[in-house]
């Protein structure tokens, strides 16, 4: 290399590190400010506490959206696994015409806009007459992280040879046992670093839960509304540990994921 | 191709000789197309239609009318802001793209652990909060925010600065931040799909490490990378929150226009066919990606 190829990488090493920094910058300050007071909008070091932590046990309105949020995550992530399941296989299994249909269907939302996504339920939503509640909230994760679960699916499904497909029904196993037996297990980490990835994107969607929810809210909406009208101390605790879980759920997969990836030939 | 026992299955089925219409397998079939298209082209249909229903003392009257759409192409301020909100995603995705580009082609120059721990933590700002990021931002750039204190202490301004916050530059940043790792995958895996061969090919050939990238690297990775950087304008186009939050009442964009019309104004079908304009603006963007990508590969 050339003093002058150097140079130009030290310098892109340079950018590159202080657009890290800028990225983690809103964690970190949020993760500091849970420990630390402020004092002329300042952090001051001096006033160490634990103190946020403690008092977030009290917050039940913080508490009811959590537990919101992790029951539509559950709720949402076990439905689209179910869906995505039925649909790659039934496309696995024999020559499905209208495959192309239904991936540019699930795929949709993924691509558009969060916005259009939320409207477009929303009118639906009202058409049917259904109340906004969690179950609204529900089907609008569903419809979000649908492309996500069936995607890392097919992937795996794909790799999965129809011989042993074949040679389960040849012996005599009909279509469920199949499933059950050869294709299902094989599918098992896939389906956990989709669901891992599924339930993170539902624990934080914001934009169409926005147009979804009704009187029980979830997590990032109940932040939504205290931060309009200043946060507390707490809420930075809060948000400091709901980061750090989610920071491991994402760890996780991505871990998983990479035995995934190395594990093909 | 290949023929599975399940294809024969089928066939011998659909024969005249078999033929047996399953009820489990026609169910099966109504589901697997009924509940996507139930689920995401029902309701996506029903908000186009929206659009062209008319409105009459704040109600849906059912009669189909194009003066939503006149409504947005008679005024002026509307069209303001839309052209402002695709200037604005614009610039978010241009800087998306640089930087973008230089931590992806940094983290592909690198080996072994030090290269996936780097691109992790590229990926790992997506599963944060939007919400408390979106708050973050505004304690660092507002009045008495990070940022200023920062800047007074290094002695670069005299007094705090009320440029960063609640404007189109605060919307900008707070989006830029936000967005950037929405950049950095598709970036990275444009230079991931160039062939190492023909590095080794260039280098073996006399080209030096700059000239290597002007003329390989560059060419080939710079379609997939336009392709991610134009994904990142399509989110920050529809985004409606940031703006609310840091950008005040000058950095009113086209999402918050939207918004209005269904959280206040309670005009939907207006809203519909706001929100239909840029659901156009969008596929056409998708659509030039794609081109982007189609013609790089066939070269």
């Amino acid at each position: 290399m050339t003093r002058l190829e150097r140079l130009t990488i030290g310098l892109l090493w340079i950018i590159g590190g202080l657009t890290f920094a800028i990225l983690y910058a809103p964690a970190l300050i949020v993760i500091l400010l849970s420990f630390f007071g402020l004092k002329n909008h300042q952090i001051d070091w001096s006033t160490f506490s634990l103190e946020w932590y403690g008092r977030l046990a009290d917050n039940s309105q913080l508490l009811s959206a959590l537990y919101n949020s992790i029951v539509v995550g559950i709720c949402a992530v076990v439905s689209a696994t179910i869906i995505s399941l039925a649909l790659a296989y039934y496309m696995k299994t024999g020559v499905r015409r209208g495959r192309a249909y239904v991936e540019f269907i699930i795929f949709l939302p993924f691509v558009l806009p969060a916005i259009i996504t939320g409207i477009s339920l929303l009118v639906a939503f009202r058409e049917i007459g259904l109340e906004r509640s969690l179950i609204t909230v529900t089907i609008g994760h569903i419809v979000l992280i649908l492309a996500v679960v069936y995607r890392m699916v097919t992937i795996r499904l794909d790799t999965l040879e129809n011989s042993q497909i074949e040679a389960s029904l040849d012996l005599g196993a009909n279509g469920l046992e199949t499933f059950l037996y050869v294709v299902l297990p094989q599918l098992r980490s896939a389906l956990l670093t989709s669901s891992l990835l599924a339930f993170a994107l539902s624990f934080d969607e914001t934009l169409v839960t926005f147009f979804l929810v009704g009187g029980e809210t979830t997590l990032p909406m109940r932040l939504w509304a205290m931060m309009r009208t200043g946060f507390t101390p707490e809420i930075n605790a809060l948000v400091s540990i709901v980061l750090c879980v989610t920071l491991l759920f994402a760890a996780l997969g991505a871990m998983s994921l990479r035995e995934s990836i190395e594990r093909k030939p | 191709m290949t023929v599975s026992t399940a294809d024969i299955v089928s066939a011998g089925n659909s024969g005249p000789l078999y033929w047996r219409p399953s009820l489990g397998r026609i169910a099966a079939r109504i589901l697997v197309y009924g509940v996507p298209t139930l689920l995401i082209l029902v309701p996506l249909l029903s908000f186009l239609t929206y659009s062209f229903l008319e409105m009459k003392d704040n109600q849906v009257t059912g009669q189909p009318t194009l003066s939503n759409y006149a409504g947005f192409f008679q005024s002026g301020s509307y069209l303001y802001v839309f052209f402002g909100t695709v200037k604005l995603a614009f610039i978010v995705a241009a800087v998306a793209l640089i930087l973008g580009y230089i931590i992806s082609y940094l983290i592909w120059r690198l080996e072994g652990s030090v290269r996936y721990l780097l691109l992790l933590l590229s990926a790992l700002p997506l599963v944060m909060n939007y919400v408390v990021k979106i708050y973050a931002m505004r304690s660092i750039l507002g009045f008495n925010g990070f940022l200023n204190s920062f800047l007074l202490a290094a002695g670069i301004i005299d007094a705090p600065s009320k440029l960063f916050i609640f404007n189109q530059t605060a919307v900008m940043l707070t989006m830029a931040v936000i967005y950037l790792p929405f950049g950095i995958l598709p970036i990275f895996l444009a230079l991931e799909r160039i062939p190492q061969s023909l590095l080794s090919a260039a280098a073996d050939l006399g080209a030096k490490p700059g000239q290597i990238f002007l003329s390989v690297v560059l060419p080939l990775s710079l379609p997939g990378s336009i392709a991610g950087g134009l994904f990142v304008m399509v989110i920050a186009l529809g985004d409606y929150l940031t703006p609310q939050m840091v950008g005040g009442s000058e950095g009113f964009t086209f999402g918050r226009a939207i918004w209005s019309q269904f959280g206040m104004a309670f005009n939907w079908p207006f809203g519909a066919a706001l929100a239909v304009v840029l659901l156009v603006t969008v596929i056409a963007l998708i659509g030039l990606a794609s081109f982007i990508l189609r013609n790089a590969r066939m070269q």
